[in-house]
């Protein structure tokens, strides 16, 4: 808001019109500037719909930052504030990286990489929605649609323009001023993705109908063909800009590993040169719309802003900004035709308009390029008079920068811009369409990394601050400090660990964002509580499931509330919200639920999103069900379109960004597998929520000034919100996050989903586990906890993997102790097994043995386990192979893991004993290989192939046959007492051979 | 108890902060020790711990005197200890008593001789009962023990203080036995191991020089280990030398060492006697021995099941169990002693059939390929000497000393 308050003063002194569209670029960041100048009305509605579609998308972080990327890839210092939203929030800075390359590719890139994330982690539904929001916002725009389109466009371009150059400026002044504006980007995008969220959803309440319909429907398609798309634009960026994109280029490798440092760099430069360049470019089209270079230039930087212009302007920049998103997103894929396809997906009806906006998409490549070569170059015309305009501009924003508060608005700024643009660039790649996806993914892979040691300083850090406000100057501070080690490239080799804490900021200057903040958390504050699911301090809320459909009207109420608060903010001092933002999570979260203390806003907000979702998609419109529809219809799982139908899928895809972005560069390929999480997920929002968690610890112990012993873990104790169904197991590196955990009634129908599943042992391995960290993580100990770890005993025994069942052994034993119903009795006999079988421990022989019960010495799996246990002991192989063959449940598969040990046994000592031959016939039957009494005729075939099966092991482990008189195979046991020897084991125990090649811990070592 | 006035109090703590510094000024171990042993419900501590109750403000008077207050650390705790040890809090009490035995070993550590040996010695049993206690107190209240757990690493920091060289050294062992008896109760007995490891491989010192007691206790919970893994030779040597060396008045320490060593020495071959099993009430023993004299396969399982609760716990079930193949042994024996009074020169050829006959007298239900397999195990066992002839379903057995005997070495495994 700080921004827009920026933006809008410049604004101001240069155009009218301007500074309305200014308003409304910064407003899709700031919303609530877009709202100041147009005031309800059609523009309230149009932000309503934004939000809507944000929230929409359940990621509603993960869209938002879908539009920040888009604002950011526009303008290319927009880019660099994009990138540290990137950083900051999730998979931002690979984004930004993208658009400080090349304009458009970038942009375009960047724009998808978040979409990208949300489609990977949210599936289709998730993109669905965020394209549904731009979508969206274009229908509403579309009823305003007084602006034809080229005209609009020009104009709108223009407008944004300027207010991407106060923006770009804004951050570039930080930039340069200071290595905050990375810092900040970066926290400013994490803000932002929340702002976008939060103001989105009470948005949506308040125009719901419109707005969520048209978002459905359009996104979902735009986004599946943006996955590959996006890739190829990727790759195709990095090439095509490789002038310009010097710094793209390396922001873009830097991503990789860590997506802040990445992001810094990428500003640095583009601070110090881009900036002037990209302005000259903007005021241009601020300035001019009149000029086509500068309506291109608007196109590009402005496509977004079109949109926003279009929708302070309303009408005719709707249908615009629908187009353009679309055409972007089908210029990937199909380009032209794409649109068509489309325009016609969308309900809309942008066709004109993204015609229109093609050629002006078109024409921003050559803009962006232009701003790329200005910054290295010497500028065009229209960037030269932007710089002019552009001077007066930083100024102010440098002042803010100063203040603190400008780097929020830079972010903000950015976002707006660079979003933007990023559509139009992409329109621009066309040409580049296809080049390998890979890079883009691996870039948007690599973002997510931060140094671990970082991570630690930075919570540290966080959790010195005794409120929000310190909490958000520590914020911008380590912003800083990021971005100055990623252009050191001291990101990595810096030992963070002992990295001196820097000194708190002053009070003074907290004051003024604690200001701010009030007046968003009061606003927020109104309903807190049934926003508030995450945290361990509203877990007693009895609320939950009523939460639903008081979430709505909450969300209303938070959005109208943080309009408010924005007004204030706008009226008195944008920065200082936006700063507070920087705090964004916070904000965020305290604006939509007043839950800024609580640990992740962004869960939260989340959390809002997905009600909205829910609303939308049951009660908002027709539209918005057909577009679920179509979703589903594209779904990529079942599962997925479950989930949507839910609307709850949004943070469990959030989470698997995440995750896959941090741990599974491996899954871009599989990036239209939704089962396999998205790689892009911001990580930085999981950065910021572990900190945020650790804060709320903090202040937890702070606040009571208890000791560990005291805390009220039940309190603590995560609840979670999460209604996806699957989920990749991660093992947690901090405080779980609500949103990303799953209920007990989810949980159930994911275990029942495993059972049901016909996928690999891998893969259910890997539900189980995260099934497992969900009952772990909400302390849930109950049968359905005993039949999950029993689930996964069972199904670890049947593949022999043996350290996985004694995990999940040693929790029933727990489980059981507790007098938690279950297996107890089988799972007793498998326990003794393993411990007489694999582990060869008479002390844990004997304590087991010791704690059975006479009871549950009856039962019969138990009775044969200890009659296993007595024939081991002595050797007994005849007993042995015949309880083997009667073997209850899984027993077998337990002993089967013996069997080859016992047999090299028994073989061993029959040669010492026998002499001085033994019939092999004989041998396959005491061993197993054949059934003991082979008088049934229709056995007989099956002994034969047993008897095979006998000779090919004896043959394997140095037995010497022969002949004899009759011809029948005998085995001579002095010779083979000398020559017997165990082979080396390639054979995997179970004879999966799937396991066999991947899994190289169920061989059992024999 | 008595109304107690303030002044006796007062009296009481002075008299005893008196007797502790004197006791370690003079260096007298045996009055510290004294003014130690808490749980032995000394009258003059427990009247100690009455004073201290009436009289709470003892630490301004171990303050007041330079003399007590350079044991301030200790006092202090040590009058924690006994005030909650009176009231019947053990948790409060361990904690403040682990505390006090802590201040007590910097002290322990400056004093150059060991005369504080005894007192140590204390110290080091009463952390571990009152842990034991609190344990208890804790399990009762619903909490979970972890005292003796933390006693535990209490010890074993108390080990490093005497393990180095010098004096204080001949303390190394003692304190080993109480931390055998902490890893033996708490069932972490895989902890042991780097004790015994600097025990044994210390050379600095021989191991004939430590207490006798402490050398017996030692050899008595290492021989246990030793029954673990099996390695009866070892177990026998140890629990023997325990055996040997033990207080032959202490008849329960004898018979605990007994409860290990009749099966380590069964396993090998050595049969006790009766009036052995019955001077030391090990009757529990009697029928197992009754069934390896007779080769009656029947009354071994009998008895194993029988006290199958009790062999579990003290850990010799496997050990007894694997007898039986000492009692199959001597069944064939009978048989083939029978077979040579009927015909000689067809004694050393045990039909197959006619031991499943015996068996079924014994009410054994073991089908011809079961008692083949174990034929096969004992003659791999060498147990038997001979083959068996799958062909005929016949044992051949040697000539010459077809049953040899163990004679203390164990069973081939």
């Amino acid at each position: 808001m700080m921004n827009q308050g920026g933006n809008t003063q410049t604004i101001a002194a240069v155009d009218p019109n301007s500074l309305e569209n200014r308003h409304i670029v910064n407003s899709t960041q700031g919303q609530t500037s877009s709202y100041f100048p147009s005031t309800t009305g059609s523009e309230a509605s149009v932000w309503p719909i934004h939000r809507v579609e944000n929230s929409s998308t359940d990621n509603g972080i993960h869209s938002h930052s879908t539009y920040q990327y888009d604002q950011h890839t526009q303008p290319p210092a927009s880019s660099s504030a994009s990138l540290g939203t990137v950083n900051a929030p999730q998979d931002y800075s690979s984004y930004t990286s993208y658009p400080n390359t090349a304009d458009p590719y970038g942009y375009g890139s960047a724009g998808y990489p978040g979409y990208y994330n949300n489609y990977q982690q949210q599936s289709n539904q998730s993109y669905s929605q965020p394209v549904g929001a731009y979508p969206n916002t274009g229908a509403p725009y579309q009823p305003l649609s007084s602006f034809q389109n080229t005209g609009s466009y020009a104009g709108s371009a223009s407008y944004s323009s300027t207010y991407y150059n106060p923006a770009d400026y804004q951050t570039a002044g930080g930039y340069t001023s200071s290595g905050y504006t990375n810092q900040t980007t970066t926290w400013n995008g994490g803000n932002y993705a929340n702002y976008t969220s939060q103001q989105y959803a009470p948005y949506t309440p308040e125009t719901p109908g419109v707005y969520t319909s048209a978002n459905a429907t359009s996104t979902p398609q735009n986004y599946q063909q943006h996955y590959k798309q996006w890739a190829d634009y990727y790759n195709q960026t990095e090439v095509s800009c490789a002038p310009g994109t010097e710094n793209l280029s390396v922001t873009s490798t830097q991503n990789v590993g860590c997506p802040v440092p990445g992001v810094i760099p990428a500003y640095q430069p583009s601070d110090s040169q881009p900036p002037p360049s990209y302005t000259p470019s903007w005021r241009p089209e601020s300035s001019s719309s009149e000029l086509p270079s500068v309506q291109s230039g608007a196109v590009v930087g402005g496509a977004h802003d079109g949109y926003w212009n279009h929708v302070a302007l309303t009408s005719q920049s709707q249908i615009h900004h629908i187009s353009p998103i679309q055409a972007q997103f089908q210029k990937p894929l199909d380009q032209k035709t794409s649109y068509d396809s489309f325009q016609d997906q969308q309900k809309i009806a942008c066709s004109q308009a993204s015609c229109i906006q093609y050629p002006a998409s078109q024409q921003v490549p050559y803009v962006s390029h232009t701003y790329q070569t200005p910054s290295q170059a010497v500028p065009s015309v229209d960037t030269r008079r932007v710089n002019k305009l552009q001077i007066p501009t930083n100024p102010r924003i440098t002042s803010h920068v100063t203040l603190g508060l400008p780097k929020i608005d830079k972010d903000i700024s950015t976002t707006n811009a660079a979003a933007k643009p990023a559509y139009i660039s992409v329109s621009l790649p066309k040409p580049v369409e296809k080049v390998p996806s890979s890079s883009s993914a691996d870039s948007l892979l690599k973002t997510g990394m931060f140094p671990k040691s970082l991570r630690g300083y930075v919570e540290r850090a966080l959790a010195r601050c005794k409120d929000d406000a310190q909490k958000a100057v520590c914020q911008v501070v380590m912003k800083e400090m990021i971005t100055k080690a990623t252009a050191d490239n001291t990101l990595y080799t810096r030992d963070w660990d002992t990295e001196p804490l820097f000194p708190l900021p002053n009070e003074d200057a907290i004051n003024k964002e604690l200001n701010s903040s009030n007046l968003v958390s009061s606003l927020a504050n109104y309903k807190r509580s049934p926003s508030r699911r995450s945290k361990s301090r509203w877990e007693p809320l009895p609320e939950e499931k009523s939460e639903k459909a008081v979430e709505r009207p909450a969300s209303f109420n938070s959005g109208s509330l943080s309009f408010a608060a924005w007004g204030h903010v706008n009226d008195k001092e944008r920065k200082p919200l936006v700063w507070s933002a920087g705090s964004k999570n916070d904000y965020i979260s305290n604006a939509k639920f007043p839950s800024l203390e609580l640990k992740s806003a962004s869960k939260i907000t989340q959390k809002p999103f997905k009600k909205q979702r829910l609303s939308d998609g049951v009660g908002a419109t027709e539209n918005g069900d057909a577009s679920s529809d179509s979703d589903k219809e594209q779904g990529l799982t079942a599962y997925y379109a479950g989930a949507i139908a839910l609307a709850d899928s949004p943070e469990e895809r959030k989470r698997r960004e995440h995750r896959s972005k941090r741990f599974e560069k491996v899954q871009g390929h599989r990036g239209q597998n939704n089962h396999f999480k998205p790689k892009n997920a911001g990580a930085g929002n999981l950065y910021s929520r572990r900190a945020n968690a650790l804060v709320l610890s903090k202040n937890f112990e702070d606040g009571a000034s208890r000791a560990v012993e005291d805390i009220d873990w039940d309190s603590l104790t995560v609840k979670g919100t999460c209604q996806e169904i699957e989920k990749r197991y991660l093992r947690l590196t901090s405080a779980p996050d609500s949103a990303t955990v799953r209920p007990e009634d989810v949980l159930e129908k994911a275990l029942l989903m495993v059972q049901n599943s016909q996928k690999n042992y891998l893969y259910k391995c890997d539900q189980l586990k995260s099934i497992r960290q969900d009952l772990t993580v909400q302390r849930i100990r109950n049968q359905l906890t005993v039949k999950v770890y029993e689930t996964h005993a069972r199904l670890s025994l049947e593949v022999g993997d043996l350290p996985e069942y004694n995990q999940c052994q040693s929790q029933l034993k727990s489980l059981y102790a507790e007098g938690i119903e279950g297996c107890h009795m089988e799972f007793s006999a498998y326990n003794l097994l393993c411990v007489i079988l694999h582990s060869n421990n008479n002390r844990d022989l004997l304590s087991s043995m010791a704690s059975l019960s006479d009871e549950t010495k009856r039962h019969e799996a138990v009775k044969h386990a200890l009659a296993v246990r007595a024939a081991v002991t002595l050797g007994n192989y005849v007993k042995f192979f015949r309880l083997y063959k009667t073997a209850p449940n899984l027993s077998t598969c337990l002993m089967d893991l013996y069997v080859e040990k016992m047999r090299f046994k028994a073989v061993s000592c029959m040669c010492r004993s026998y002499r001085p031959t033994i019939p092999v016939m004989y041998i396959a039957e005491i061993l197993g290989f054949t059934t003991i009494t082979p008088t049934n005729e229709d056995t007989e075939e099956k002994d034969s192939e047993g008897l095979e099966e006998c000779i090919e092991w004896l043959k394997l482990h140095g037995a010497c046959l022969i002949a004899d008189n009759n011809g029948e195979m005998q085995l001579d046991a002095k010779s083979t007492s000398s020559s017997l020897y165990m082979p080396e084991t390639d054979a995997v125990s179970h004879g999966d051979a799937n396991l066999a090649v991947t899994d190289f811990f169920t061989r059992t070592p024999s | 108890m008595a109304y107690l006035s303030m002044g006796e109090a007062h009296r009481r703590i002075n008299d005893y902060l008196n007797r502790f510094c004197d006791a370690v000024s003079n260096q007298d171990g045996d009055s510290l020790k004294r003014l130690l042993s808490l749980s032995s419900n000394n009258p003059s501590i427990l009247s100690l711990a009455d004073a201290l109750n009436v009289f709470q403000d003892a630490n301004r008077l171990i303050k007041q005197s330079d003399n007590y207050s350079q044991f301030g650390e200790i006092l202090v705790h040590l009058f924690r200890a006994f005030q909650s040890y009176r009231v019947g809090s053990f948790v409060d009490s361990y904690q403040a008593f682990e505390k006090a035995a802590n201040a007590f070993i910097q002290e322990f550590r400056n004093w150059d001789t060991a005369w504080a040996l005894q007192a140590l010695y204390v110290m080091v049993y009463e952390i571990r009962v009152l842990a034991e206690r609190a344990d208890k107190e804790l399990a009762t209240n619903g909490k979970s023990p972890e005292k003796l757990k933390g006693a535990g690493s209490f010890l074993m920091k108390v080990f490093g203080v005497l393990a180095g060289k010098g004096p204080k050294r001949v303390g190394a062992l003692y304190v080993t036995c109480q931390l055998f008896k902490v890893y033996f109760k708490l069932g972490t007995v895989h902890l042991c191991r780097s004790v015994i490891r600097s025990i044994e491989t210390a050379r600095i010192f021989d191991f004939e020089e430590f207490p006798k007691r402490d050398k017996v206790t030692y050899m008595y919970y290492t021989g246990r280990l030793e029954v673990f893994n099996e390695n009866f030779p070892a177990a026998d040597d140890k629990l023997s030398y325990a055996l040997k060396h033990c207080n032959p008045r202490s008849e329960a320490n004898i018979r605990m060492i007994l409860k290990y060593l009749i099966p380590v020495k069964l396993s090998i071959g050595i049969i006790p006697n009766d009036w052995l099993l019955e001077k030391y009430n090990l009757v529990e023993y009697s029928n197992v021995v009754q069934a390896l004299k007779r080769g009656d396969l029947r009354l071994l399982r009998h008895a194993l099941q029988e006290h199958e609760d009790r062999f579990l716990r003290s850990g010799v079930y496997l050990v007894l169990e694997k007898l039986e193949l000492q009692v199959y042994q001597r069944l064939l024996k009978k048989i083939y002693i029978i077979q040579k009074q009927r015909d000689p020169s067809k004694a050393h050829q045990l039909k197959l059939e006619v031991i499943v006959k015996a068996l079924k007298w014994l009410e054994m239900e073991i089908d011809v390929d079961e008692v083949e397999c174990i034929m096969a195990i004992l003659i791999y066992k060498s147990l038997v000497k001979g083959y068996f002839a799958h062909k005929s379903k016949v044992v051949v057995l040697s000539k010459q000393d077809p049953f040899p005997k163990l004679n203390g070495k164990p069973v081939n495994s």
